[in-house]
């Protein structure tokens, strides 16, 4: 099967400026994958280059087998794009910018299709709604929502929850969720949350500073770190963090080695590793939001 | 082109216009508004100013010239014994124009010659009159010979003659509104989509730029063409204003001149940056151009040097072939040239909005 994206060597600078450094990857239709990165890392960009915004300085990048570049119009019906920051027209209803979306793309069914990505993200009470008065949640499933009115086979979505509350990004969650798993659409975002890209993406593409520094499968990017769990603590020395694989022997040392040392351990605490420890194991500095 | 896409995205332009109470603010209500402040204040009773008359009253056809001046609405006549009174009151202001006549003794005696004195200090009142007496002039002369003229008077300017000041206000004010709709109207909002990522957005789909903007010229020159009815329509119903037949001639001028002012809101909405410095630049274009294009003020009553800029400035053409179409009654070819003249001023204006046309704020 042709791979959903191809990306190889893409790169894309600014002045002295390396935006994007060399970036290759492939993403497979069905999947739901995941650029995760810190802001910044050239996530954005990346994006882009591969939906047809930007025009790449060198590399090749691929959509369904059809190369993107020099003609983005080729693959724009089959892809689905939610931007980082688009604010809507003004003084249409949300139905009615679905409908006018829809009819952007040809579609004759636009009414029947508006109806139908309403439901999809949940938004059939705010149907008559102006965009403009519609909460940062509520306009993100709108925008998600604009990305599937043409029915497309590929969705891109540019930090989907970036700027919403923790209850407001649960949600979102499942819209996503569902758009990959119950209508089998390939779903690519970016995202800044570990979190998130843990929940959401069957394979993970690491970005720092404009390039990929691992792509695995969740699970697989910690089991690489060759650790279980991730033990911190604070003693007369500074603050410590270890990796290891068996966290009960190490506290068990750990404590006792203090008691003969008569040092005394604080914050001591134990969880399993996760994507922030493959962050700071990659690139030596802590993982900021 | 699609032509269902096309007719969705144009009923969509209208339906983001008229949703803005501001706009119909703008375009509807406030050329009314302004229309009915400025007929109050000058347009019935005081619009024409005082005109000071010297001569023998004596003789029949200055007696009749001044009887149908005396009777002339909102003019005030008053009389002197002598000329050099007359000029000396316009000089000092008392009065905004002076008639002084003379009984000639040459070739032809017994003839009536009329001279017309004004001020730059008045110069509104000054072409109003300007009007008047010339029209007055050309009465009393064919009512007293048939033929032969029994007074000679050669007006400079003939602009506002047979208009009263309202006739003269509502195709100028609709000028003024078309034009404002269109250069604020687009400029804002296309800086504004850039601002916000909106065109971005649609570049990612199939629609292209040139079938969106031909759906948002569309929904404008609807626009102007539903000032035209509506305001036509109140100049007729709320001040008695005489339509004239080849009114419909104004719907081409319509469209020609907010055609070339939308192309003007595009160039400026793509040269500016931020909506701020896009409303400024609108207000620093159209401003001037509201003053300067006979739209409250006959071109003819204003400095010779005026009337020069007057004549490449857009609004002055649309003014005049408004006027020319709804009140004066003159068919479309009388406004083909001013048609013309805005269609190429448009063509200029898109090549520069084109050249500067940017998808995304400036880097």
């Amino acid at each position: 099967m042709t791979a959903a994206i191809s990306v190889s060597g893409l790169t894309k600078r600014y002045g002295d400026h390396v935006a994007v450094g060399g970036v290759s990857f492939e993403v497979a239709q069905g999947e739901s994958f995941g650029i995760l990165g810190p802001n910044g890392a050239g996530k954005t960009t990346t994006l882009e280059m591969i939906e047809g915004l930007r025009k790449p300085d060198a590399g090749d990048v691929s959509v369904l087998g059809v190369p993107v570049w020099p003609d983005p119009k080729r693959i724009q019906e089959r892809i689905g794009v939610q931007l980082q920051s688009t604010s809507l027209f003004e003084m249409l209803s949300a139905r009615e910018l679905l409908v006018l979306f829809a009819r952007f793309y040809k579609r004759s069914d636009a009414e029947a299709r508006a109806a139908k990505v309403l439901a999809q993200v949940g938004l059939e009470a705010k149907a008559a709604d102006y965009a403009n008065t519609l909460s940062g949640g509520q306009q993100q499933r709108l925008a998600i929502a604009l990305a599937l009115v043409h029915d497309p086979e590929i969705v891109f979505l540019d930090e989907p929850t970036t700027g919403l509350d923790p209850q407001a990004r649960h949600n979102l969650w499942e819209v996503i969720r569902s758009i990959n798993e119950d209508q089998g659409k390939t779903v690519v975002l970016t995202t800044h949350y570990l979190e998130e890209a843990e929940q959401l993406c069957q394979r993970v593409a690491i970005m720092d500073q404009s390039r990929i520094v691992a792509l695995d499968t969740p699970s697989g990017l910690i089991a690489a770190l060759d650790a279980d769990a991730r033990v911190s603590y604070t003693d007369g020395t500074g603050e410590h963090v270890l990796y290891v694989k068996d966290a009960q022997a190490t506290v068990l040392d750990l404590l006792e080695q203090a008691r003969s040392d008569g040092r005394s351990v604080t914050g001591l605490a134990v969880k399993g590793a996760d994507l922030e420890d493959v962050f700071l194991n990659l690139t030596g500095s802590a993982y900021r939001e | 082109m699609n032509l269902a896409r096309f007719t969705a995205t144009t009923v969509a332009q209208l339906k983001m216009t008229f949703r803005r109470r501001i706009t119909l603010f703008w375009s509807l209500a406030f050329p009314m508004i302004l229309m009915s402040l400025l007929a109050l204040l000058f347009g019935r009773s005081v619009s024409a100013g005082s005109l000071v008359v010297a001569g023998d009253t004596r003789d029949a056809p200055i007696a009749a010239m001044v009887k149908v001046l005396d009777h002339t609405k909102g003019l005030s006549v008053h009389t002197v014994a002598d000329g050099a009174t007359a000029i000396r009151q316009v000089k000092n202001g008392d009065h905004d124009a002076a008639l002084v006549f003379a009984i000639r003794n040459g070739p032809a005696p017994g003839g009536v010659v009329a001279e017309l004195y004004t001020s730059s200090t008045s110069a509104t009142q000054a072409g109003i009159i300007k009007g008047i007496v010339s029209g007055a002039a050309s009465g009393v002369s064919v009512a007293a010979t048939g033929s032969t003229p029994a007074i000679s008077f050669s007006p400079r300017s003939v602009d506002s003659a047979s208009l009263s000041y309202i006739d003269f206000l509502l195709p100028g004010i609709l000028a003024l509104s078309i034009m404002i709709s269109a250069v604020i109207g687009l400029s804002t909002v296309l800086v504004h989509w850039r601002q916000q990522g909106i065109l971005r957005r649609l570049k990612l789909t199939p629609i292209p730029l040139s079938e969106f903007f031909a759906a948002r010229i569309t929904a404008s020159l609807s626009v102007a063409v539903l000032q035209v009815v509506v305001l036509l329509a109140f100049g007729r119903l709320a001040w008695g204003i005489h339509i004239s037949s080849t009114a419909w001639a104004a719907i081409p001028v319509a469209l020609a001149g907010c055609l070339c002012f939308l192309a003007m809101g595009f160039a400026i909405g793509s040269v500016v940056s931020s909506p701020e410095t896009g409303d400024a630049v609108s207000n620093v274009v159209t401003n001037p151009m509201m003053f300067l294009s006979g739209t409250f003020i006959p071109v003819s009553a204003m400095p010779g040097f005026v009337q020069q800029i007057a004549k490449v400035l857009p609004l002055y053409y649309m003014a005049n072939g408004l006027r020319d179409t709804t009140v004066r009654g003159l068919s479309i070819s009388h406004v083909a040239g001013d048609i013309g003249v805005l269609l190429l001023i448009s063509a200029v204006l898109a090549v520069v909005a084109l050249r500067t046309f940017r998808w995304e704020p400036g880097t």
